[in-house]
């Protein structure tokens, strides 16, 4: 990729020349009667009489002025164009001055006489000529934002992490600070195992630190924790809130997105091996194109609306707030900068218009929410291909046992199953699809979707425009037409025809499609497998009512009864040698069929779906009824282009966007995760609004320490470790966290590190730490589906009932808990944790009696407090040494005299689990020393 | 240490103390004196505490009645003689017109009668007749105006100001603002329905990106608060014992951080849980009620146990604003325990069945607890808030017997301090259609609700992701005419 990012000043671009040549055009057309209209005898008077007070050289209110020509052709904050030579209708400045939109009246005192109005018209209708002096068509715009800046590498006279500390104690010492004094080593590796695992230091992992008197003790500390994979599964959970990465989808039905769950341990697999972080975001935008699927569901991971009425003007608004989520995720989390604030106007800080907004919606406008069938790996294909000639090989040695019924040569295909059945045919364009249903297994037939594929998009959907009609429909509030093709699974949303004998049910398209497959089934939630349609016919037809075949169950084995879809084997007749040989091969033939099966079954992740859009157009105040003209897929103009075509094909548009964030040139990326790193270790960013690095948004405490490690990230190949290590190897993170009075009254917020800034743990870390204490904490199950908090209650709006009893499924490490989104964990969502309904770049860190209660009085810390006690039981008979041992794993740190001596007066009186109780409570156990 | 409270303090010792630190652009964006944010000075140690208003308030307490499920103007409030004459007729201009769930059907006058109600005759129907009985002390809004026609959205709408998930509850962002002027009792208190929770649930009174301190606690009748009660197995004397215990080790381990306000929250916010573990069964114990009240309210109703539930919940409510909480949620409807009109006010397919289980419901105890209020002096400082999500047709839907939903107009009302009574503002069309007469938006209503509790709507904002949020987003203006 070339650099986008130009220094200071950006060129005109394509849209920019395209606009003189029609103007010069206009120009030259209207060169015949141009004594009719004078601007400077007729126009401006007026602009000066009654406009330019506000939008002139003094005051450019909404970002208007009328006396430069770039401004006049591409409008004020609204995003309209004020004027369009040549087209007065779709000029807004007429618009106000002819009071036609409400609350926006120009000028606001006084309406313009109608022959002043005609003059301004008649001007825009001739080309709308200014002089020189109102400059050019379109103007350089400086970009001197500290952040749109090129990085800029400080010369420091140190080097790796002494380079942090020159920086901090430079600015410390320009206000009379000093550094604190390192914290001695037991603070130290509690607070790296906190900050760095969400966990606390072994006691057996403090001694050896203790003991090690190498010189290097602490990097190599360092080093064997960032190869924890604690790490990962610590850190993870701060992008997962940045990226409101949640499992159900929010809204009021709020259901499970049971395939969610890859991504997560996608994110924590890729800290863990340190993947580059141009590669951790490109693969988030378009991992589809790069060999790495899963990291797309950061484009779905937010809530989705899934209840569509059947008012249009509200499907519209609905599809353009996912489009939103995802524009204002992109443009938050990676780059620093609200982009949804241009969806209604131009931006009013930054130099993003309204325009650039949708060239953004026009990248993410082929995404959709959903699952998708990943590609299988290279191992997986090769393991798939390897069972298939094994289950051939197997299927052929077996024919000769084969039950008379079935000894045909041609191999039919499996027989109907309740859960789901695959058609697949020629690819073919059709407008209609008809499913004929002849038989049953008992009943009237219960289809749950009907989908037809277009490549990997369902098109049946009646969200994508199709409608669905049927021969007669059985009636029951659970069983309805609609939900047919409702995109939903199950019986409660499934449609049963009318008739015992049969009956069909068709899917007309919102335009002739092309179609390669169909999959269908009676409850794809595998509870019923009644009223199952035996024996179907599919057909489609054309535009012209030609009606040609797809599927029937002519070439399925026949039904009989749910569990027989393998053929009948005899081995009886056959000699016992034979019979064995047989059985065998038969038993390995249904291994070799489930081991496929759960190959090709395990594959589905909710990471978007993709299909090459329409057109977008920019819609005025954002109105999805109102829109302006089409936009293509590109980045904000100011910083450059994508240089794609109105209609690149779907993949190229993500990519494009993912090689322009991440290209080495792009400023912003770096200087925004370097920051966010900073945060999590400091507890405040450099630049203190994390996703706002434009006008808007804080300036940085230490300018030239955020290019210094951004310019680190880059040299060392978008490496995150690097980033930790320089970072945790710096005495400004290894300073004594004590505090200080003077510097507490000059700095006491500690923007300035003058000491390590102390902070309450956040609830993953101290229900991590609670469950490590009491040796509940499953090490063993990290990865995989998610554990839930709650009892759900299966109705059409998901209710999510905290769970009562815990067992060693709910012990595992708390990024592992299915994320339901507006729920939060009962006992540790009061500590400030998010529900992944938005971006959190930081949570906020609140202290609160319900807090209080929770931890004191819940059944699952009381549980905890138990286990803890009996583990202290199990490990010593003595009071003081059991008290010893409770302090090195809650504190890291032997008690004092005193604290030896209350404590075992202490459980005296009240007991162990009391005593593991109050530790559980205490400051000391929740805070990041 | 600094807690996610008092960003305002953040901000003025740096402005203060380091001036070479540019930080917060944030409080200059060319902003006008008068319309600069006010944020709230909380105490880390007292988040709770009462704070100073923007202005001199009307209202001190809040009490919200949310009809979840969108309850019908059409049969309670908004009297349409024109409707009651063209019963049966098409709406004009309705032909092509598609709601929420389809097509219209005909015109439909209201299944209950509507009868001039109090010295002011204002017209109520028969569903609500005792609510009608007061109808001299309400100021209603007939105008009001949603954004979405669907329930999760509509419901998220009229409690956040947004449409999405994720953002502060109105309750939220008054507790924020204010505290309470009890600290041994939650700011915040949302009473859901016996039934279970609304459509949009916990969104309803959810602290969004505000301090999670601020959020709505989930309290009703039959649903204690969690974790109140002392552990079973515990004593009381062993709970204080530990308690005593923990607090020595805290005060031991702040010797080290002399000054560190969060650790100090810690130590107080212990002392606060011990103090709601006593208030709060004292407020919930509904024994010391008399037999007149528990049958003024209904409470004691054995033949409709629903409406006893309910009942429950508006003496709870009253308790509640007696004891001086900021802000109290009571709900009625849910949709757990049946959607589409079942359990809430979604009357789509059978409104004149489903709403005769749901107004008597309602009816006595939502009334009871409005007199309740007036009789001991309560709505002096108390504002009363009548909502629901959205409002529903006057036609029938095509081919059924209930209304569609409609965001058009609908109605709303308020009672108690500062507000004039008996006083009707705005109108829809001749059917209840479409407000057309000082059509008011959701914005508008909260702008309203805060300016009654000393708060300014454009100023009290949050900074949020690159935003200084609002409850009113960038619209809405007070409703002055409604105010007294």
């Amino acid at each position: 990729m070339s650099a986008f990012w130009k220094d200071i000043l950006l060129q005109s671009r394509s849209r920019a020349l395209a606009l003189s040549v029609c103007l010069c055009l206009s120009l030259q057309v209207t060169s015949a009667n141009v004594a009719a209209i004078d601007f400077q005898r007729d126009i401006e008077p007026i602009f000066q009489n009654h406009c330019i007070d506000c939008h002139g050289p003094e005051e450019q209110a909404n970002q208007f002025r009328l006396d430069r020509l770039a401004n006049l052709l591409s409008g004020g904050n609204s995003g309209e164009p004020a004027v369009v030579p040549g087209d007065p209708d779709a000029s807004y400045l007429l618009r106000l001055i002819k009071h036609e939109e409400p609350d926006r009246e120009m000028p606001p005192d006084g309406k313009l006489s109608s022959d002043e109005i005609e003059l301004i018209r008649g001007w825009i209708a001739d080309g709308a000529r200014t002089p020189a002096s109102y400059g050019p068509a379109k103007e350089t715009i400086q970009l001197d934002h500290w952040s749109f800046r090129p990085l800029h590498r400080p010369r420091v006279p140190a080097g790796n992490s002494a380079a942090i500390d020159w920086l901090i104690h430079r600015k410390l010492d320009q206000n009379g600070l000093q550094p604190s004094p390192a914290a001695d080593r037991r603070t130290l590796i509690r607070r790296l195992s906190l900050v760095m695992t969400g966990l606390p230091p072994t006691p057996e992992d403090v001694t050896t630190f203790l003991r090690d008197d190498r010189p290097d003790a602490w990097q190599r500390l360092v080093d064997r924790t960032l190869s924890s994979e604690h790490y990962g599964q610590r850190w993870a959970s701060h992008w997962l809130d940045l990226v409101r990465f949640g499992e159900t989808n929010g809204f009021e039905t709020n259901r499970e997105r049971p395939d969610a769950w890859p991504y997560r341990d996608w994110v924590i697999d890729s800290l863990n091996e340190d993947k580059p972080y141009d590669q951790f975001v490109r693969r988030q935008i378009a991992g589809d194109a790069l060999g790495d699927d899963v990291g797309t569901g950061f484009l779905v991971a937010g809530p989705h609306d899934i209840v569509k009425g059947k008012d249009p003007k509200l499907g519209l608004v609905q599809r353009m707030n996912e489009l939103d989520d995802m524009i204002n995720t992109t443009g938050t989390a990676f780059l620093g900068l609200t982009t949804g604030c241009a969806r209604c106007h131009n931006h009013k800080f930054d130099p993003i218009s309204q325009r650039d907004y949708y060239a953004m919606q026009a990248v993410f406008a082929g995404v959709h929410h959903g699952s998708r069938s990943l590609t299988p790996s290279r191992e997986t294909k090769q393991q798939l291909a390897k069972l298939d000639a094994e289950i051939a090989d197997l299927t052929e040695k077996l024919k000769r046992f084969l039950a008379d019924e079935s000894t045909s040569n041609s191999m039919p295909r499996p027989a109907v199953n309740a859960v789901s059945n695959e058609e697949r045919f020629e690819p073919r364009l059709a407008s209609v699809v008809r499913f004929t249903i002849k038989k049953t297994s008992g009943g009237q037939a219960c289809i749950d979707e009907l989908e037809i594929y277009s490549g990997d998009r369902n098109v049946a959907l009646a969200s994508s425009g199709a409608k669905a009609t049927s021969s007669g429909d059985f009636k029951h509030p659970l069983h309805k037409l609609r939900h047919i093709n409702d995109g939903q699974y199950g019986n409660a949303r499934s449609w049963i025809v009318d008739s015992v004998s049969g009956g069909w049910v068709q899917i007309e398209f919102a335009k002739p499609t092309v179609i390669d497959r169909i999959v269908w089934g009676r409850d794809r939630q595998k509870k019923y497998s009644d009223r199952l349609a035996t024996v179907y016919h599919i057909e489609a037809a054309d535009g012209e009512n030609n009606w040609v075949p797809l599927a029937s169950s002519d070439d399925r084995r026949p039904f009989k009864g749910v569990r027989s879809n393998t053929p009948t084997y005899q081995f009886e007749s056959h000699p016992e040698a034979d019979a064995a040989q047989g059985r065998a091969w038969l038993n390995r033939l249904r291994q070799a069929r489930s081991g496929k099966s759960s190959l090709e079954t395990s594959a589905q992740v909710y990471a978007g779906t993709f299909s090459q859009p329409g057109k977008t157009y920019r819609l005025y105040r954002g109105e999805p009824d109102a829109p302006r003209e089409p936009v293509g897929p590109d980045t904000i103009d100011v910083f450059g282009s994508l240089n794609l075509n109105e209609d690149a094909p779907e993949q190229s548009r993500r990519l494009a966007l993912a090689d322009w964030i991440t290209d080495a040139t792009n400023p912003l990326t770096p200087r925004v995760i370097v920051n966010r790193i900073w945060q999590f270790h400091f507890g405040t960013g450099i630049v203190d609004t994390p996703s706002d690095f434009g006008h808007n948004g804080a300036r940085p405490s230490h300018p030239e320490l955020l290019d210094w490690l951004a310019s680190e990230l880059i040299q060392h190949d978008w490496s995150l470790k690097h980033i930790h290590r320089l970072i945790l190897n710096s005495h400004t993170w290894r300073q004594s966290n004590r505090p200080v009075a003077a510097a507490m009254t000059v700095d006491a917020d500690c923007r300035l590190l003058w000491r390590f800034p102390p902070r309450r743990c956040d609830a993953e870390t101290i229900r991590d730490s609670i469950l490590t204490v009491s040796d509940s904490l499953r090490h063993d199950a990290a990865g995989g589906p998610g554990f839930s908090a709650f009892a759900v209650q299966l109705e059409n709006v998901r209710h999510y009932h905290p769970k009562q009893d815990y067992g060693p499924d709910d012990w595992r490490r708390m990024i592992y808990m299915t994320k339901v989104r507006q729920e939060k964990d009962q006992v540790f969502g009061v500590f400030d944790c998010p529900d992944a309904s938005m971006v959190v770049p930081r949570r906020s860190r609140s202290t609160t009696p319900l807090q209080a209660l929770n931890l004191l009085n819940s059944r699952f810390v009381m549980q905890q407090a138990g286990r803890f006690a009996k583990r202290l039981e199990r490990e010593s008979d003595s009071t003081s040494r059991r008290v010893t041992l409770a302090w090195q794993w809650c504190f890291g740190r032997p008690p004092s005299e005193e604290e030896l001596s209350d404590s075992a007066a202490f459980i005296g009186q009240q007991g162990l689990t009391q005593f593991t109780r109050a530790l559980l409570n205490s400051n000391e156990f929740v805070l990041i020393p | 240490m600094k807690p996610a409270f008092d960003r305002r303090q953040f901000l003025s010792q740096t402005a203060s103390g380091l001036g070479s630190i540019a930080l917060a652009s944030l409080l200059q964006q060319n902003l006008a004196a008068d319309a600069a944010p006010i944020r709230p000075k909380i105490d880390p140690a007292r988040p709770f505490a009462a704070r100073a208003t923007h202005h001199p308030p009307a209202a001190k307490n809040v009490l919200v009645i949310f009809c979840s499920g969108a309850c019908s103007q059409i049969d309670t409030f908004d009297y349409k003689p024109e409707l009651v004459k063209r019963h049966g007729q098409p709406m004009p201009g309705a032909d092509n017109l598609v709601t929420f769930q389809g097509q219209q059907g005909m015109l439909t006058k209201s299944p209950w009668e509507f009868k001039p109600r109090g010295e002011s005759g204002k017209m109520v129907a028969d569903l609500v007749p005792q609510l009608g009985e007061l109808a001299d002390d309400m100021c209603f809004i007939h105008s009001l105006t949603g954004k979405t026609n669907t329930h999760g959205p509509g419901e998220n709408f009229m409690s956040t100001g947004y449409t999405l998930d994720g953002f502060p509850s109105m309750g939220a962002w008054t507790t924020w603002a204010l505290g309470t002027e009890n600290e041994n009792l939650p700011a915040y208190v949302a009473i859901p329905d016996p039934r279970g929770t609304p459509q949009s649930s916990v969104n309803n009174w959810g602290p969004g990106f505000l301090p999670a301190a601020f959020q709505g606690t989930q309290w009703s009748a039959n649903k204690p608060l969690g974790n109140l009660a002392i552990p079973a197995g515990t004593s009381e004397k062993t709970d204080r014992a530990t308690r005593r215990f923990l607090k020595r080790l805290n005060e031991r381990h702040l010797e080290q951080f002399p000054g560190d306000a969060e650790l100090a929250a810690r130590i107080s916010s212990y002392e606060l849980a011990a103090k709601m573990q006593l208030s709060v069964p004292e407020v919930t114990d509904l024994s010391s009620e008399s037999k007149t009240t528990l049958r003024e309210y209904g409470a004691d109703d054995s033949e409709n146990t629903l409406k006893a539930q309910f009942a429950k919940n508006c003496i709870l409510a009253r308790r509640l604003i007696e004891k001086g909480v900021r802000f109290v949620q009571l709900f009625n409807g849910a949709y757990q325990t049946g959607g589409e009109g079942v359990s809430n006010w979604d009357g789509h397919k059978k409104i004149h069945e489903q709403y005769s289980k749901h107004g008597p419901v309602l009816d006595q105890p939502c009334a009871a607890l409005l007199r309740d209020l007036k009789r001991r002096g309560l709505l002096e400082d108390t504002l009363v808030v009548w909502t629901t999500e959205f409002g529903r047709m006057p036609t029938f839907q095509k081919g059924a017997s209930g209304r569609d939903h409609n965001p058009d107009g609908f109605t709303a009302w308020m009672m108690g301090a500062g507000v004039k009574a008996p006083y009707s503002y705005g109108a829809t069309d001749e059917f209840g259609y479409k407000a057309v007469e000082n059509v008011t938006t959701v914005y508008d209503f909260h702008a309203t609700i805060l300016h009654l509790l000393g708060l300014d709507h454009r100023r009290l904002t949050f900074y949020h992701n690159g935003f200084e949020r609002r409850l009113t987003d960038v619209h809405g203006s007070v409703i002055r005419p409604i105010l007294a």
